[in-house]
């Protein structure tokens, strides 16, 4: 089992060599975590060294929900009522963007090809991006495509959350406050 | 850990044998036993033994991928406590949430976490799925873990959905009355697409009890099922490592 521990593998399947002269007894103890196993390429042990990042990021996360949750209530409005429609009624905010979207095209386009043509083209985006490169000057237009798409999604979203008041239509006082009341209502 | 001592004190024998039999191994004190340890623990397995210095550099995952695992357990739990109050029926679903907002001993606290966390996992994922992209760490071989990326951020939008109408007031019932409007518009499928989801014409009963079920049993296995894999194959292909 102790092989593994040299003899790492590379994405490309191939067994990494052995380090040339392996250390043991005393000189075992006092090897740093990082060790040059390649000329390129130095690893380090997942444990404790990534499983304690791991860890304090976790806490890090927790610590900080943990204190949202003290602070900030999550909404509970009156009880569910079929007969009192709130105006506007809008969609959880991820999905508000598709909402957005349904006020601009036919509901064919914005309800049902737009969704389907983006999650067929993410999910075919590694096969039909046919290049190997992986640095950022090599790939502009995949960039450039991909920036343009989360800059839309994003957009949508805000104006369907921030800018859509009554019956769903533009609305600007949402966040500038109504013109002769002093806070934004 | 000499022999003599812990022979001497049958207190510090039996301690070194419950910890062995636990980890197997002494403490991390050198990378052989790391590693070991790392080997032979069930849950640390999900890694390799060594990994890439570039790849555990947070500036390269930004934490994003196990934050949004980190999320998914933490609702795992704080939905379980929600579960013990929480009846899907729509004359005490309201109730229930009030009890737990309002009565419920640290009831608040618990459904707040459950609820920022959900919307912060969904930005998570989505930030992950960006990073992934920015970095082409979805070229070869890694084109499939991409792709079940894909139904991961499909289940963690479908799960926020669901979960949104189960406290039954105004915020949620629309919320999902508009959400499933959208599903009428596809051809021909799309009314009986939302007849299917809301088990009526209506955001009624048959909605709640549907989406409960969704949100408890189906979506959360369905997508612990497609995370476990997801890890399997991160495993095994690799990190892709700094640029
Ligand atoms: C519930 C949602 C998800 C969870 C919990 C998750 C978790 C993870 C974790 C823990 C990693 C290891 C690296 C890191 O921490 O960033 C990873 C890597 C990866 N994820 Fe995800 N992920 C999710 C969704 C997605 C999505 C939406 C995509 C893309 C569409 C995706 C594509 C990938 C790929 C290609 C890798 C390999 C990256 C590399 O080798 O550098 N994942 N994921």
């Amino acid at each position: 089992m102790a092989t593994v521990v040299e003899g790492g593998r590379d994405p490309s399947g191939a067994v990494t060599p052995r380090p040339q002269a392996p250390v043991s007894g005393p000189e075992l103890a006092n090897t740093p975590l990082v060790i040059r196993r390649r000329e390129d390429e130095e690893t380090v042990v997942t444990f404790p060294y990534l499983v304690w990042r791991e860890f304090l990021a976790g806490l890090a996360a927790f610590v900080f929900l943990m204190l949202v949750s003290i602070q900030i209530n999550a909404p509970l409005l009156q009880r569910a009522n079929t007969s009192i429609t709130p105006n506007p009624a809008k969609a959880p905010w991820y999905f508000v963007g598709l909402q957005e979207l349904l006020e601009r095209f036919p509901p064919i386009m914005a309800g049902v090809a737009f969704p389907s043509f983006v999650i067929i083209f993410m999910i075919l985006t590694p096969y039909l991006d046919r290049n190997p490169s992986r640095r950022p000057q090599d790939r502009k237009v995949a960039i450039v495509l991909f920036t343009i798409y989360l800059c839309l999604a994003v957009a949508f979203v805000v104006i369907g959350e921030f800018f859509r008041g009554e019956a769903f239509n533009w609305d600007w006082t949402l966040i500038l406050g109504h013109p002769g009341l002093s806070s934004p209502v | 850990m000499s022999a003599t001592p812990d022979q001497a004190n049958p207190v510090r024998a039996f301690v070194a044998q419950l910890w062995g039999s636990v980890f197997r191994h002494g403490l991390p004190t050198n990378d052989k036993v790391a590693a070991r340890t790392a080997l032979t623990n069930f849950f640390l397995h999900i890694h390799p033994v060594r990994v890439k210095k570039s790849a555990v550099r947070v500036s390269y995952t930004l934490c994003l991928g196990g934050l949004s695992f980190f999320l998914f357990i933490l609702l795992t739990i704080t939905g379980l406590f929600l579960m013990f109050y929480y009846i899907p029926s729509v004359d005490s679903a309201y109730q229930n949430v009030k009890d737990l907002q309002f009565v419920a001993v640290f009831g608040d606290i618990i459904r707040n976490m459950h609820r920022w966390a959900a919307h912060a996992m969904v930005i998570t994922v989505w930030l992950h799925m960006a990073r992934v992209f920015y970095q082409g760490a979805y070229k070869p071989p890694r084109e499939f873990n991409w792709i079940i990326g894909t139904f991961l951020l499909l289940i963690t939008l479908l799960l926020s959905f669901s979960g949104y109408l189960l406290p039954w007031d105004q915020l949620a019932i629309w919320a999902i009355t508009v959400g499933t409007n959208m599903a009428k518009y596809a051809p021909i499928v799309g009314p009986y697409t939302r007849y299917l989801l809301l088990g009526g014409d209506q955001v009624a009963q048959g909605a709640l009890i549907r989406f409960y079920v969704l949100h408890v049993i189906a979506l959360p296995l369905i997508g612990f099922l497609l995370m476990v894999v997801h890890f399997w194959r991160v495993r095994k292909d690799g990190f892709t490592g700094g640029l």
